[in-house]
């Protein structure tokens, strides 16, 4: 089950966080798509470790924590997408998938002219198709 | 590197060192005692060497030296497995103090984030944790299935003072007092023993003591005993240079390093100390070490080494393999081979034979893994790594052998845990070592066991290893977070502060607000409970603007708040306080200088609105007037220029917008501005910067007890505002000052109580803030501060107006009758009054008769009066500027009154302007004039919509058909259309049909439309036509009574004030709209209507009695000065068997202008103009189908049938001529004629018609050209010098006749 996405700008700010969990557990979830992001620089600082992903925005397993997964996608003006997910075996085409998806949401919403860019997506209909998107993600993976 | 550089190096050298078991008797201590010191510890700062150069020869027969080389002495009562217990109450001893230490040592301010990376960088964790740290490796010594621990000599000490001191050392080697170890056979209890004998120089001579030692020599053989003499300094106290015990003691943390160790030492003693722990090492210690070594090589390569002992090994272990199976695998006595192979291994490794070492680890751990001995197989596979790392080879091998010892510790489970913990602190240094830091954090997250307060430590050390660069700062912060998190589970207050506090300098300049708002509130909550409520309330006033978190959050933060700031019991004062929002750009000052403002919503209103306004009323000085400060600087000195003026006993307003981010409601009270005065002007401006820097410097405080002890000087009157501010509400406050004595006035900021408690600064600091926010008189240059400063000028009579009774709505052509009242409570008079309004077409100004008028009936036309012609045209007045007469003046109690008219032009929401400029009479002051701005607002609804529509009467010239359409707009609104009338004497219009059949419901009801035909007839034409001479008008009747008979109603007069005022702007503005005509040919009407009186609405001030809706410029033709008139038979019946068919016209010309007309005629054959052709053609085609509706209208219905039938009769004939012209233009072609001004005359035409049919005469052109007099061809008249009109249709119907 996908627990967390967000979307990060490109000055490591938060522009867009949900939780899919019914318990209280911003905070933590906050904390960990904090952390990635030290995760997602240092991918994008030593690319010789992912030197066959040149030009690939999607970044992997960013870490694994004992109950989370984490999964990053950086896109070419340097935002970020998290993933966190309990899934602890979630096939790689899954969530390639889930990010391709989730980025065309994304850049509808900012195509938005009424959205300023670097602030937080407040847009309510980005919300409907990403929980839409995290439900498909859900479906998927167990079908 | 050399791996004994590194940490762990050191640390193994210190820690994997001989173990030496110290016994002596209490008269032995007691002797030590006098120096403070135990036995142990008088001797420990010697035991270790780093110099010592000895020999050492192990298995291989190739001899080293060692250089460095310590023994560890511990008390036999110590050398045992420590106390878990006990152990853990030590660390959080140790924990607590050095929180203690910590956090007093902590700035209050948050740290810089470079700062704590620099502290942190390269692990340079706080000193306490390696302590820490030491202490936990400490607690897992003495364990038994690890030898190094295991001591590897005993030192015997008994005192000269002692009785029988030889039976003494026989009885402290007593095996019912050793430790565990040697009695249970975990250990061979053949120890190397060594026999001290001590004596104390204070007692006496050492006689007795050469004595005891010859006799202990014989008993217990030469070499092995030995003699110290201590405490030889017997009168005054030594001083060491340099306490050799000190720095060891504090270490051990009992005995406060300010003692006088070693009181009565003197060097002589030190250095027969150190004689004797050196000898002690060299001469026993390492050569029993070596010869164990040796002999256990022996032993082992006999029985283990070599092929055949292998296979035995093997097939021996695998026959013993399914019996004993313990948790901690078999016991192994002191004599078994694999414990004489660790106990080898480990000497070895404590002589630095690291080769050596690992050869026999790897040899055992095979073994013991075979026998699931876990706990001896981590053991050596740990022993192994460290091994390995001494060596510095094979780094994999190293690591791999420590997470593998770890990983087996952790499944053993609890009791394997503090191992584990050992394990995983030398596997971090191991890797710290190599600078592999950020894979050192995660194996410190590991070591978390469930020891709270143990993982607390650990992960405060994690976090230290994410900070060595590169840096991984985040997660540097979050594990402090965790950390400080388990701190505080633990009641480690102190330590969990700390923790958060670091992490705050992550995170405290991200916009991670929620993260955030949790450090700030626990640091808050912390610090509160702690009682330092003032920091306390710092952290917490970060987080009161939390509209980004829930509900119950945001109620959770701020109560916690109160109840901090509440403990304190006292206000804080806070500058820039986060609650509610103050939205600086919303700033808005409104002050009073010559300008003044009847309202708020003309305060409001842009200045270059006013100013365009008010141009040609306000004075001009110079030629070069760009703006008013310039204008004014004519007049008045820099100083006054410099800032703005206001005047004492006139409120300065400015406008602040508060913003409650929350969303609970918050309650704010007392908010007022914060204002400086300075009484004297002269002051401020002599060192004008200084004193605003030192003001500035003074700090805030000051600053605000001076402004409050200031009011009570009652200089200036700030306003005080209470508001609620409910959930994410924004509310737009005004606040004033008003000065009361002339200086120099400053607002500085605003203040307010929030929740009662808590006061709030906020200065208009504009250093960051667009300037162009602010309302002012474009002072872009000057600096933003200078904004809110204000001169302050004494008293001047200031214009207080207003419009009564004003509507808030109206309906379009409503027309009121309106006051505008002036008054000047001051006693100083006020002249010259001017006024000028924004919308004439709304605000006329009206006589000062007609003050007392009424609607309607100044309105009717008196009966007896005829129209003068001076009353009918009275707009002399300018309509830009009203200059009221000469001598006004307002002045005291009585409120100067003048009429104005108000007419509703055009719907919509409309703002009336209003300027009234006056000059101050008699008192001499800066500013010599003021103007007061009148703003009204009002909406205009639709009501009636008049449109009209003429054409030429085809009957008569000059006369014109007329169609009025009305339709009312309203929703609900029902009008009564009283009268039509149109304006000037030219034109006389006339109903068609009686005004009963217009409306029959005497009314026009909401949504009705209503049309009507009128004649009309231009008079002046005529008149002018026929009787030239006679100038005298004559009255014409324009006016028409729509009304039906029998109301009382009477005719309005059309030219009275108002009504010819507001048609003289609406003709402007309807001119403006249409492409203007020549002014003969349009005629203006008036509609003038009364709203029913049944249903009028509360937002009406009174019902309007009269409405009044102007149509202007309604064009009368389209053709110019010439109009013409063709006159010929309509219908006729010819037999076209016979011979074509001639028909006479007449076409009647008429020139209305006034210039003589040359007018052409130009007719055009069918032939030739294919269009009409083809139009008559198909005219005819289509009257055989008789389905075109266009034709119906043309001729009577009775022909029409006649038609059909002869056409059905002959319907190829129109057909078969084709291309051949229905009809011809005979006579001739052009024709010129003079027409003179005002004339008319007649043109005979001729046409000739083949064959019955519908004929358009229409394809005629007519040129003119006027003959303008000199001057007369002035630019409007160009072009309409000459023109060319199109004739119209003109149908005629020619009939074969039988």
């Amino acid at each position: 089950m996908i627990v967390c996405v967000a979307v990060v700008g490109n000055q490591n700010n938060p522009l867009y966080i949900q939780s899919f969990t019914e318990a209280d557990d911003a905070l933590k979830l906050h904390h960990i798509v904090h952390c990635s992001l030290d995760v997602v620089d240092e991918r994008v600082n030593n690319p010789k470790k992912s030197g066959p992903m040149l030009n690939e925005a999607f970044l992997g397993l960013l870490y694994p924590t004992d109950n989370y997964r984490v999964y990053g996608y950086l896109t070419n003006t340097k935002v970020k997408f998290i993933l966190v997910t309990t899934d602890l075996d979630v096939r790689d085409a899954d969530v390639r998938n889930f990010f391709r998806k989730f980025h065309a949401a994304y850049v509808d919403a900012v195509s938005n002219p009424f959205h300023v860019p670097d602030k937080k997506i407040t847009s309510r209909s980005f919300a409907e198709r990403v929980s839409t998107i995290v439900k498909s993600f859900g479906l998927s993976s167990t079908g | 590197m050399d791996p004994a550089k590194t940490p762990l190096g050191q640390m193994l050298l210190d820690e994997i060192t001989p173990v030496v078991m110290v016994l002596s008797t209490p008269s032995v201590e007691e002797a030590c005692l006098k120096n403070g010191l135990s036995f142990l510890h008088m001797l420990t700062p010697f035991s270790s060497f780093n110099n010592i150069d000895v020999p050492v020869r192990t298995a291989s027969d190739q001899p080293y030296r060692l250089q460095k080389f310590k023994l560890r002495l511990y008390y036999a009562s110590a050398v045992r497995k420590p106390d878990l217990e006990v152990a853990k109450e030590h660390l959080r001893q140790v924990i607590t103090e050095a929180g203690e230490k910590q956090f007093s040592e902590l700035s209050l301010d948050t740290p810089e984030i470079n700062h704590v990376l620099e502290n942190y960088q390269s692990g340079n964790a706080p000193s306490w944790l390696h302590f820490f740290n030491k202490e936990l490796i400490r607690a897992v010594s003495f364990s038994e299935h690890e030898t190094f621990d295991h001591p590897v000599a005993c030192l015997l000490a008994v005192s000269s003072k002692d009785e029988q001191p030889i039976n003494r050392f026989i009885d402290l080697f007593n095996t019912n007092k050793l430790p565990s170890l040697l009695n249970d056979g975990m250990m061979d209890p053949k120890i190397l023993k060594h026999y001290l004998l001590v004596h104390d120089n204070q007692d006496g001579l050492a006689d007795r003591a050469t004595k005891i030692l010859t006799e202990m020599r014989s008993t217990f053989g030469t070499s092995d005993c030995a003699l110290l003499c201590i405490n030889s300094s017997t009168d005054a106290p030594v001083k060491h240079e340099e306490n050799p015990w000190a720095s060891y003691l504090w270490q051990n943390s009992d005995g406060s390093p300010g003692q006088h160790l070693g009181f009565f030492l003197n060097t002589d003693d030190i250095t027969m100390i150190k004689d004797l722990m050196q000898d002690f090492s060299s001469k026993h210690i390492i050569p029993s070490m070596e010869q164990k070594i040796r002999v256990l090589n022996q032993q082992v390569s006999a029985t283990r080494k070599g092929f055949r002992n292998q296979i035995k090994n093997l097939w021996w272990r695998k026959g013993k393999e399914d019996g004993t199976d313990s948790a901690n695998g078999p016991m192994y006595g002191f004599s078994s081979t694999e414990s004489q192979i660790r106990v080898l291994g480990d000497y070895a490794f404590m002589l630095k034979d690291y080769e050596l070492a690992l050869s026999n680890y790897r040899l055992i751990s095979t073994d013991y893994k075979l026998d699931k001995a876990w706990k001896r197989y981590a053991g050596v596979q740990e022993m192994m790594g460290l091994a390995y790392f001494m060596l510095d080879q094979s780094r994999k091998e190293a690591e791999y052998c420590m997470e593998n010892a770890f990983t087996t510790y952790l499944k053993l489970g609890s009791s394997g845990q503090q191992n584990a913990t050992r394990c995983g602190l030398w596997w971090i240094e191991m890797l710290k070592a190599r600078d592999l830091y950020k894979e050192a954090a995660p194996i410190y997250f590991r070591i978390c066991g469930e020891d709270i307060l143990h993982s607390a430590v650990m992960l405060e050390q994690a976090s230290y290893c994410y900070s060595s660069k590169p840096s991984m700062l985040r997660k540097f912060g979050f594990h402090l977070v965790l950390s400080g998190d388990r701190y505080n589970k633990c009641d480690q207050i102190k330590h969990a502060i700390r923790t958060y506090r670091s992490a705050l300098s992550v995170f405290s300049r991200t916009t991670w607000s929620h993260i955030k708002d949790h450090v700030h509130f626990h640091i808050g909550q912390w610090y509160a409970s702690l009682g330092m409520c003032d920091v306390a309330v710092k952290h917490m006033l970060e987080i009161l603007a939390c509209g980004h978190q829930s509900k119950t959050t945001q109620e959770l933060f701020l109560s916690d708040f109160l109840q901090i700031v509440q403990k304190t019991g006292q206000t804080f004062e806070v500058s820039r306080l986060q609650l509610p929002v103050i939205n600086t750009s919303s700033l808005k000052v409104v002050f009073e200088d010559h300008r003044t403002f009847g309202s708020a919503s003309a305060a409001n209103t842009r200045e270059s609105l006013w100013r365009s306004l008010e141009e040609e009323i306000i004075p001009s000085f110079s030629s070069t007037k760009s703006n008013w400060l310039e204008l004014q600087s004519k007049l008045i000195s820099k100083e006054y220029r410099e800032s703005n003026v206001c005047v004492a006993g006139e409120a300065v307003k400015v406008n602040v917008e508060f913003k409650n981010p929350l969303q609970i409601p918050i309650p704010v009270s007392g908010v007022t501005l914060i204002c400086k005065h300075f009484p004297s002007a002269v002051e401020v401006k002599s060192d004008e910067n200084i004193s605003r820097r030192e003001n500035d410097n003074a700090g805030k405080c000051e600053e605000l007890t001076a402004c409050r002890d200031m009011c009570s000087e009652n200089s200036f009157l700030a306003s005080e505002v209470d508001f609620l501010l409910r959930g994410g509400e924004t509310t737009m406050v005004q606040l004033s000052v008003t000065p009361r004595e002339e200086g120099t006035l400053e607002v500085i900021g605003v203040r307010w109580k929030l929740l009662g408690s808590i006061v709030g600064f906020h200065d208009f600091d504009f250093n960051h803030v667009k300037k162009n926010t602010l309302k002012g008189k474009g002072k872009g240059k000057r600096s933003t501060n200078e904004i809110l400063k204000f001169l302050v000028i004494k008293s001047i009579p200031k214009l207080q107006g207003s419009i009564h009774p004003f509507p808030d709505k109206a309906h379009v052509g409503d027309l009121w009758h309106l006051v505008l009242e002036l008054r000047n409570p001051s006693e100083f008079p006020v002249k010259n009054l001017k006024m000028k309004i924004s919308h004439p077409r709304f605000l006329n100004i009206g006589n000062q008769e007609s003050m007392k008028s009424e609607l309607p009936a100044c309105l009717m036309k008196k009966v007896d009066s005829v129209p003068s012609g001076a009353n009918a045209n009275p707009f002399n007045k300018s309509d830009t500027v009203f200059m009221f007469p000469e001598g006004t003046t307002v002045q005291g109690a009585t409120p100067f009154a003048w009429p104005l008219w108000f007419r509703a032009a055009f719907p919509g929401k409309i703002s009336l302007y209003i300027s009234i400029y006056y000059e101050i009479g008699d008192i001499s002051s800066v500013i010599k004039y003021r103007v007061l701005r009148l703003q009204y607002n009002l909406q205009v609804l639709p009501s009636l919509d008049v449109s009209f529509q003429i054409s030429p009467s085809s009957l008569r010239l000059q006369e014109f058909l007329v169609r009025m359409d009305v339709v009312n707009k309203t929703a609900s609104e029902d009008f009564l259309v009283n009268q039509l009338s149109s304006i000037g004497s030219n034109w006389e219009i006339s109903l068609l049909q009686p005004a009963d059949t217009i409306f029959p419901s005497k009314s026009l009801k909401a949504g009705q439309a209503v049309s009507c035909f009128l004649t009309l007839k231009n008079c002046r034409s005529l008149l002018a036509a026929k009787d030239n001479i006679s100038l005298v008008p004559k009255p014409v009747k324009n006016d028409i009574i729509l009304v039906p008979q029998g109301s009382e109603d009477s005719v309005y007069d059309v030219s009275s004030e108002p009504l010819v005022n507001f048609h003289h702007y609406e003709k402007q503005q309807q001119e403006l709209q249409h492409e203007a005509q020549g002014d003969l040919n349009t005629v203006d009407f008036v509609l003038i209507s009364r709203p029913l009186q049944s249903n009028s609405d509360a937002g009406f001030v009174g019902p309007p009695v009269v409405m009044s809706h102007y149509a202007c410029h309604c064009s009368t033709a389209s053709t110019g000065p010439i109009s013409w008139l063709l006159d010929g038979p309509r219908t006729l019946h010819h037999n076209f068997s016979a011979s074509f068919c001639e028909i006479n016209l007449k076409m009647l010309l008429h020139n209305s202008s006034d210039a003589t007309a040359f007018v052409r005629i130009t007719t055009s054959d069918s032939a030739v103009n294919g269009g009409h052709l083809n139009s008559a053609n198909t005219a005819v085609s289509e009257s055989s189908s008789d389905d075109q509706g266009g034709w119906r209208h043309v001729t009577p219905v009775n022909e029409v049938k006649v038609t059909s039938n002869i056409s059905g009769t002959q319907p190829e004939t129109p057909l078969s001529l084709g291309s051949v012209s229905p009809y011809i233009w005979s006579g001739s072609s052009s024709t010129k004629i003079r027409l003179e001004s005002m004339s008319s005359a007649e043109i005979p035409l001729q046409i000739c018609m083949f064959s019955p049919g519908i004929y358009d005469l229409s394809n005629y052109v007519l040129h003119w050209n006027l003959l303008l007099a000199e001057g007369q061809g002035d630019q409007d008249e160009m072009r309409r010098q000459s023109g060319k009109c199109v004739g119209y249709t003109y149908y005629l119907t020619v009939l074969q006749s039988t």
